[in-house]
């Protein structure tokens, strides 16, 4: 193929990251660069910059109505237990903390417990005890989300902080006494806590959660002793 | 409990929908080209949501940016199943505007990331259209040669020197 006359570059453009972002590799091309994403960390990352600068283009993405009960036939291939019909949560009142639509995804996604083989029907508790503390830790770009179940003690964190070798990152709680009190230790692909009784009381609105980052296994004086990388403050949904 | 906690999540899933549901269904319409099977792709994204294949992480990617990336992707991998060119010339995404519909999406982009839509100003005319092309039509180099009736040398020549001059952009802004 003869390439036009003005293509002669100086050198050779490597824009395979952006090519492949964009999708515009088929083949053996495309495969190329798989590989390479598998094997240059750089490359995989200049990828992932890529794929975010192009998805700014969503915004501009016309939007189209959805067919007209769509959505039940997608819950019905769901199976198990159905949604409650007559009371939609409340989760946009979470928008003080983050949007509405960050908030449904994080307990869609983040925060659904792993799917269970499901017990026999138990009574549910009462509408007004199911409370449910919620808390963006971290700014407003990069939040780790933390839920709290007053009524279990379970307290699920989506992800953690990247920290150093050998460290770990802690999660705190810090009440009305300034204190702070150790909950546990976080994993980054996302922690569930059962919280001892003493420290479920401590879990109220406004209740401020810290991550810190400290040595393999915790810190060793009972308070933080490494950077606090996150905090937030619990808000009921 | 977990009565409880399902329940509560298929409501928050409904909410997911409700949220989601205008935005992701353009994206794959686009790209399907086709009512019904962009109505069973769509159907496929949202059980791919709920089963969580492919992680969210708070932060990486805001939450519509991921859902968007989703969509996009089934809706390509749909195509190129079927083996379906677009028949007739594209619509060379013209139809997209230039800017957001609603200035609280700007500012979130530009809060976070350098703006990729002023790099695309600065480029030939021809090579920023074949890039949006690109991505709002779903194609491959391949694709936007036989759509445009250049050689594939040619259209990979234009994009190529096109996204070059998109990184120094990008580069410089950063």
């Amino acid at each position: 193929m003869t390439p036009e006359p003005d293509t002669h570059d100086p050198e050779p453009l490597d824009v395979a990251a952006a090519e492949l972002a964009l999708g515009l590799l088929d083949g053996e091309e495309r495969a190329a660069a798989l590989r390479r994403v598998l094997a240059e960390p750089a490359f995989a990352a200049e990828v992932e910059r890529w794929r975010l600068y192009f998805a700014q283009l969503f915004d501009l993405w016309p939007e189209a109505e959805a067919p007209e009960g769509l959505i039940d036939r997608i819950d019905e291939s769901l199976g198990g237990p159905k949604p409650s019909r007559t009371r939609r949560a409340p989760w946009p009142l979470i928008a003080v903390a983050m949007s509405a639509l960050a908030a449904v995804l994080l307990v869609v996604i983040a925060l659904r417990p792993t799917p269970t083989p499901l017990p026999a029907p138990v009574p549910q508790v009462q509408e007004g005890s199911r409370t449910l503390l919620i808390a963006a830790l971290g700014d407003a770009k990069s939040p780790v989300a933390a839920a709290y179940h007053p009524e279990n003690g379970l307290m699920r964190i989506a992800a953690a902080p990247t920290v150093p070798a050998a460290r770990v990152a802690q999660l705190w709680a810090i009440g009305g006494d300034g204190v702070p009190h150790p909950l546990g230790l976080l994993t980054a692909a996302g922690t569930e806590l059962r919280l001892a009784a003493a420290d479920r009381a401590r879990l109220v609105p406004g209740t401020t959660l810290a991550i810190s980052v400290e040595p393999t296994g915790g810190s060793p004086t009972g308070l933080p002793t490494g950077p606090v990388v996150a905090t937030g403050a619990l808000s009921a949904v | 409990m977990l009565i409880a906690t399902g329940s509560e999540d298929r409501a928050a899933f409904r909410e997911l929908y409700h949220l989601t549901s205008a935005k992701l269904f353009g994206v794959v319409l686009r790209i399907c080209g086709d009512t019904q099977a962009a109505e069973d792709v769509l159907h496929d994204v949202y059980l791919i949501i709920w089963r969580r294949a492919g992680a969210w992480e708070p932060g990486r990617a805001s939450p519509i940016t991921w859902l968007a990336t989703i969509a996009r992707n089934r809706a390509i991998d749909w195509r190129r199943a079927q083996k379906v060119r677009r028949a007739g010339p594209i619509d060379d995404a013209s139809d997209i505007p230039d800017t957001a519909p609603d200035a609280e999406s700007e500012l979130v982009a530009a809060g976070e990331r350098h703006s990729l839509r002023h790099c695309l100003e600065e480029l030939e005319p021809r090579q920023g259209e074949a890039i949006r092309t690109a991505f709002f039509d779903g194609m491959t180099y391949a694709d936007y040669a036989e759509a445009r009736g250049v050689p594939l040398g040619t259209a990979k020549s234009w994009i190529r020197r096109g996204l070059a001059r998109l990184k120094e952009c990008l580069d410089r802004d950063a």
